[in-house]
């Protein structure tokens, strides 16, 4: 599913993001990328995401090499994904329906499915009863829940997520992680950078550690 | 996974997106589900910020309205210019001896001529009635014990192109006529009309050149400023996967709204405007003893007018989001 080959990023400020980093994830896997705050986990996201493009070396996402994609497929491309932010990316001034609809929206799907997959996708996460509220009146743990439905309301292929649990406390944190867990087990290959090393090693499943831009360790922690 | 095409996951059967997917139907629906949305955000927006939005297309009308009337006026006294050369008159004065029968004989042969579409005889008593009627001087006339005006034959020629210099030939054949004691060519007026004219046409045309570039730009900035004002939305939209078109097009919708409104205030202000001033002109025109109206705003060119102000808001929204969508990018 997703390819690194010998990737480094260097960014105009001469921070170097990714150093020379290649691994291999294959569809279906569920995989955290841990490391410290600027060890090069959301490059190596924005990286999937066409956001950012290598300096050297080859990204593959489906097969596809993603130095083959021009701007005008980056698009199509992020369409086949479905991304979680830590300050969930919601538009305030929609309700959550809205939010979670605009994906569909965007690939043009019709009116009256749009409906039926956002309220499978909010009540996937809990909070169908939310569907006319707007962002500002939901509690944090609820924004980043209308975030993640709002990540696999067109059912994408592959899940990414950056520090999904990164303000909330342990208890909803390890409910995000069990949503995402649910999401893998219908065979979503699922990417979550975060720090949260001890809700890591609960969960036992594959991770890239990261320091300094170069994989440190591959493994299950 | 490839990047164009769609990817059902996992799933075993089909899903309804999937399936309709196939339908043909389906991106044809999409993309008119589009329009109307975006066509929908645009009267959203409109409603949402309608100090602005009112600013803005006031702006734009004045910008339209203002050469669009001078052109309009123009036009129409232009065609006042047509309808006095159509009565572009050569006076043909007779002698006083010439009898009544010679007058209306006189007549008829000048009507022959080559070059003449008309020939009328206003004799000396029909020439003081009319002249007291109309011109004010009646009471002045009437202290004369004779009648001063002499006997006239109006010859309307077939045309006046070239000028009062294309007539010399007729005038010449006229002058020649036994009982004819002067001949007048007065189109020196006309000329003289029809170089103001087209100096105003030509200051019309400037002005509608400037006040256009000033009504582009002034679309451009407010769209622009509609594109700031949603960055956050264009970059989560960006981030899960909506196209630079799909962006752009709520905001040409809100130009091309913009142009339609200020096409309509135009036409509105127009049509008022010609009214208003309609009122003056014709008591100007009854001194100069005229029947000369204004005839408002024709239809036609109100339509011509709203479209091309649709079209100019198109292209302004266009200038701006052309170079502000593909800015905004997520980082």
């Amino acid at each position: 599913m997703i390819r690194f080959e010998q990737v480094s990023k260097r960014y105009p400020n001469g921070h170097q993001g990714l150093d020379n980093l290649s691994f291999h994830i294959r569809t279906g896997e569920m995989v955290f990328i841990t490391g410290h705050s600027g060890a090069g986990k959301s490059t190596l996201l924005k990286l999937i995401m066409c956001m950012e493009r290598p300096s050297s070396g080859a990204v593959h996402v489906g097969g596809q090499n993603l130095r083959d994609l021009g701007s005008d497929d980056i698009p199509y491309l992020r369409r086949q994904i479905g991304v979680v932010f830590q300050n969930h990316q919601l538009l305030f001034d929609r309700t959550v329906f809205d939010n979670v609809a605009l994906p569909l929206i965007i690939n043009g799907t019709p009116a009256d499915e749009v409906g039926r997959r956002v309220r499978a996708a909010l009540d996937k996460v809990g909070l169908l009863s939310k569907e006319n509220s707007y962002p500002i009146a939901l509690s944090g743990g609820e924004q980043q829940r209308v975030g993640i439905a709002r990540a696999v309301v067109h059912k994408p292929a592959l899940l990414l997520a950056d520090e999904p649990t990164g303000n909330l406390d342990p208890e909803l944190s390890a409910e995000i992680m069990a949503l995402f867990e649910d999401f893998n087990r219908v065979g979503v290959t699922v990417i979550i950078a975060s720090h949260d090393l001890p809700l890591i090693a609960r969960l036992h499943h594959r991770t890239l550690t990261l320091d300094q831009g170069r994989l440190l360790a591959d493994g299950e922690s | 996974m490839s990047a164009k095409q769609p990817q059902p996951g996992r799933r075993k059967t089909p899903s309804g997106a999937a399936r309709s997917q196939r339908d043909w139907r389906h991106p044809l629906r999409s993309w008119f589900g589009s329009h109307r949305d975006s066509a929908r955000q645009a009267l959203v927006r409109v409603r949402h910020y309608p100090f602005s939005s009112a600013m803005t297309v006031l702006v734009m009308t004045i910008a339209l309205a203002l050469p669009m009337g001078l052109s309009v006026l123009i036009g129409q006294v232009k065609q006042l210019g047509v309808n006095w050369q159509e009565a572009a008159q050569i006076s043909v004065y007779l002698a006083d001896d010439v009898s009544a029968e010679k007058q209306q004989s006189l007549t008829e042969q000048i009507r022959q001529l080559a070059g003449v579409a008309q020939a009328q005889l206003l004799d000396k008593d029909l020439a003081l009635a009319e002249f007291q009627q109309h011109a004010g001087m009646g009471d002045a006339l009437l202290q004369l014990d004779y009648n001063p005006l002499p006997s006239v034959i109006v010859v309307t020629p077939l045309s006046i192109d070239g000028g009062a210099s294309a007539l010399e030939p007729l005038r010449d054949r006229l002058v020649a006529i036994d009982g004819v004691e002067q001949v007048q060519i007065d189109l020196l007026w006309v000329e003289r009309l029809a170089a103001i004219l087209a100096m105003f046409e030509r200051f019309a045309g400037g002005l509608g050149v400037l006040l256009i570039i000033a009504l582009l730009l002034v679309m451009a900035n407010t769209i622009r400023l509609a594109i700031e004002s949603r960055r956050e939305e264009i970059l989560v939209i960006k981030l899960v996967g909506g196209t630079d078109a799909f962006v752009r097009r709520p905001f040409l919708y809100i130009g091309v709204l913009y142009g339609l409104l200020a096409g309509v205030l135009a036409w509105v202000l127009l049509a008022l405007g010609l009214a208003w001033l309609n009122v003056t002109v014709e008591r100007v025109a009854a001194l100069y003893q005229s029947e000369f109206a204004l005839f408002g705003m024709p239809f036609t060119d109100g339509l011509a007018l709203v479209f091309g102000s649709m079209v100019l808001g198109l292209a302004g929204a266009w200038l701006a989001v052309g170079q502000h969508v593909r800015a905004i990018e997520p980082q």
